[in-house]
């Protein structure tokens, strides 16, 4: 067992090690950053730090109908970005992974109250964003 | 090596580095034949003290090296004459023990029987024979007291000025906090911007703690700052043998060099002098002879200045040399600057192999180092007077002052240095199918922000504000929605999470609280090339016909040069209908007249009679390009023999290539 952030993406449910988790605060104003990747949504200025905005959705490939409207701050080695996402549904023990996930970028599945929920893997999350190159140097 | 040991090595270091500068900026006096009386006994006493220091730290060939260096010292002292040509031995001498002071192991055995048979040039009664001093004479010549004594502030300001040794990380980190508070100060403002009126009391104590904030600012900067003279206190001795070596007599000079600069800056500011300074001693300036016959003083002339210019610093190597060849003189004035030029990757090689004087060796890479620290890059040259290399370089790197502009949803901002003038866009015209605007008489292109840095964004303005913006040796016009204006700004790097993402070299947080992106100036100035591409080329057509532009004003018979040219079309030009003439008289190759009408000398309707009235050529294709377009203006360029008569306004360039392409039976 390890204490978890449950988070709501369109119809999907994850969570985050709550180590992880350093707040959850409003969207805020998100300064678009020509050129990077669609899932990069650009930067926002949270009390006197920039921070990078990553489309939680867009990233793992969810389908969703409204836009976001929650950032969730995420820290790992040294590096954070804020997650945009629904909402924050609770904190709270989960089981650790039993299912293995097919995203690289999950730690695993677990299932809670019948649902299945996948357990995001933020340095893996933060790896793959700094390995995808940009749209600009990538073409 | 205990702790204590690696701690007193360093302080050793340092401080014998300033000691060996001194005796070298003394042995170079020596040399010149301009030596203080002085100088022997602060020469002897600093051998003597790096001699000893050495000895404690069990240094043994500093102190071998350093005794030997005394020995002859002592013997100058004793005859009471220093001969000029006993500084090069001693200076080679510096230059081994500088190397193993900063831990290189270099055998010393021949430099110390080069310094004992040195001593040979001294007066031979006083002197005796080499090796005649066995270790220690120096010692009970002249013990430690005596010097002392001659000198009693010798060692006071050492001490006093002996600095704190403090890891730059937190330097680093004081100067980022000292950042955050200005970004608070920034919000503070743009907060009570809008409030009304503050009692006195409080714009006291907002400006009271205004100019606190900028003093803790400028000393926050100066704890990362170090003098110029870290790096140039080398540099005369590098002169001196540079120009021994290539036959050159040259005086060299270093003003300024307590100016301050970044340390980050300075680290690698070194190689890009030395480059600098090596391409004036080798190509720059001429041989004593050479100077004589152009007139010059034998002796030539080698500056190293630094001049603070707020919060940049100007950084100028100027000689007194032969300065760039004429060719390259007028291929500077044609496109673009002398750095442009000099700095061309690649025009090092050519300048080599046909002209070793051609300059603008490595220039490239000294230009790319004052982009990297987003500083500014120009050379002046007149052909046999001389050059000057201009580096403006930012005092500090956290800090910038940057331009401000605005474009759709997001503010941009560019180095202030690279940011020439602010234009209006009133007209633009097309060359090569690319949009360009006349700026001071110069065709620059021009690009819609958003289209060079990938952002959507609405339609621009009908006379849009713009930057003229110079960077990697290209000009270009930028245009935007608004520019902001200018504002010093603590730099932030772009996060890691957008992938090595090129084009920005950082952010920053603007007083209103919003995020700049600051733009590569790179990113702007770059071939920004339109979805539509021209669809006539030059490739796969035969031999280029040749057509004869004729106008007077210089951008629009540019402007038709260049279409007829990306055309496939060889151009000749001629300003006016005389000049017209003689061209044709001079060419008869030419397959085509592209006429203005209204012209000084001989205007486009007399041009054209002319044309027709000429036996050989009377059949020559005429078109007139003009403003006038009113029926009757037509009517009378067609009798006068014009095969086609079109108008500027709502020129088209695909009308004009197909009216050429119809008239040379193409």
């Amino acid at each position: 067992m390890s204490v978890y952030v449950r988070l709501r993406v369109g119809s999907e449910a994850y969570a985050m090690p709550v180590e992880h988790v350093r707040e959850v605060v409003g969207l805020g104003e998100v300064a678009v950053v020509p050129g990077s990747r669609p899932e990069m949504l650009g930067v926002r200025n949270l009390r006197g730090q920039i921070l990078p905005v990553v489309d939680l959705a867009l990233l793992l490939g969810i389908d969703v109908t409204a836009p976001p409207t929650r950032l969730l701050v995420a820290e790992a080695g040294g590096r954070a970005a804020g997650f945009a996402i629904d909402a924050v549904s609770e904190v709270g023990e989960l089981q650790d992974p039993t299912e293995e996930a097919e995203s690289d970028l999950l730690i695993g599945a677990t299932l809670a109250g019948g649902d299945l929920i996948g357990l995001i893997d933020v340095p893996r999350v933060f790896d793959s964003l700094e390995g995808r190159g940009s749209e600009r140097s990538g073409r | 090596m205990s702790d204590l040991d690696a701690e007193l090595t360093d302080i050793f270091r340092d401080e014998a580095a300033e000691r060996l500068d001194q005796m070298e900026r003394a042995l170079l006096a020596v040399e010149s034949g301009d030596a203080a009386a002085e100088s022997v006994d602060s020469l002897f006493r600093n051998a003597h003290t790096i001699k000893g220091a050495a000895g404690m730290l069990g240094l043994d060939d500093i102190r071998a090296l350093a005794h030997a260096v005394e020995d002859v010292l002592a013997g100058v002292r004793d005859t009471g004459a220093f001969p000029p040509g006993l500084a090069a031995p001693l200076l080679r001498a510096t230059t081994v023990l500088r190397a193993q002071v900063a831990g290189a192991q270099e055998p010393i055995d021949d430099l110390l029987r080069d310094l004992a048979a040195s001593t040979a040039m001294l007066s031979p009664g006083e002197a005796g024979p080499p090796g005649a001093r066995g270790a220690g004479a120096a010692d009970t010549r002249l013990p430690d007291r005596d010097v002392r004594e001659a000198d009693p502030e010798a060692d006071r300001p050492k001490a006093e000025r002996r600095p704190l040794r403090v890891p730059a990380e937190k330097i680093d980190r004081l100067l980022d906090v000292v950042g955050e508070v200005m970004q608070y100060r920034g919000q503070l403002a743009h907060s009570l911007g809008g409030q009304v009126q503050l009692s006195p009391d409080v714009a006291d104590v907002l400006t009271s703690g205004e100019r606190m904030l900028d003093e803790l600012k400028d000393t926050a900067i100066g704890m990362r700052t170090l003098p110029l003279a870290v790096i140039t206190r080398r540099l005369p001795l590098a002169v001196r043998d540079l120009s021994v070596a290539a036959g050159k007599d040259i005086e060299f000079a270093v003003t300024g060099a307590d100016t301050e600069l970044d340390r980050v800056i300075l680290e690698s500011l070194y190689d890009q002098l030395a480059h600098l300074l090596r391409n004036a001693v080798i190509h720059g300036i001429e041989s004593p002879a050479e100077r004589s016959r152009a007139g010059k003083p034998a002796r030539g002339r080698l500056e190293v200045r630094a001049v603070p210019r707020g919060s940049l610093v100007e950084i100028v190597v100027a000689d007194d040399g032969r300065g760039v060849s004429a060719e390259v003189a007028e291929e500077a004035s044609r496109d673009g600057s002398l750095a442009d030029v000099l700095a061309r990757p690649g025009y090092s090689t050519a300048a080599e192999v046909t002209d070793l004087a051609g300059r603008g060796v490595g220039l490239d890479a000294v230009k790319g180092y004052v982009q990297s620290m987003r500083g500014t890059f120009e050379v002046r040259s007149e052909p046999g007077r001389g050059m000057e290399v201009v580096l403006q370089l930012p005092l500090a790197l956290a800090l910038l002052d940057v331009l401000l502009f605005e474009r759709g949803e997001t503010v941009y901002g560019v180095p202030l240095t690279v940011a020439e003038q602010v234009v209006m866009v009133t007209r633009t015209l097309v060359l090569e199918g690319r949009p360009v605007l006349e700026v001071r008489g110069r065709l620059l292109p021009v690009a819609d922000v958003a289209d060079l840095v990938g952002a959507r964004a609405p339609l621009l303005d009908d006379r849009p504000p713009a930057l003229v913006i110079a960077a990697g040796g290209r000009r270009a016009v930028a245009m935007c929605d608004a520019v902001l204006g200018a504002e010093e700004l603590v730099i932030k790097p772009l996060s890691p999470l957008f992938g090595g993402l090129d084009g920005y070299f950082g952010t920053a947080i603007l007083g209103d609280g919003r995020i700049a992106l600051l733009a590569d100036p790179a990113m702007l100035t770059r071939r920004h090339r339109p979805a539509t591409p021209m669809t006539a080329t030059a490739e796969g057509r035969p031999a280029a016909p040749k057509v004869l532009v004729v106008e007077d004003s210089f951008t629009v018979r540019e402007l038709q040069r260049s279409i007829l040219e990306a055309a496939g079309y060889a151009v000749v030009t001629a300003r006016h209908g005389r000049d017209a003439l003689a061209a044709l008289d001079r060419d008869t190759g030419i397959a085509l007249v592209l006429t203005d009408l209204e012209m000084p000398e001989l205007d486009g309707l007399e041009l054209t009679r002319a044309i027709r009235a000429a036996g050989t050529r009377s059949s020559l294709p005429v078109v007139i390009v003009t403003s006038r377009g009113s029926e009757d203006d037509m009517r009378k360029g067609v009798e006068a023999g014009a095969d086609a008569y079109m108008t500027k306004e709502g020129f088209d360039q695909q009308a004009l290539l197909a009216t050429v392409e119809r008239l040379v039976g193409r």
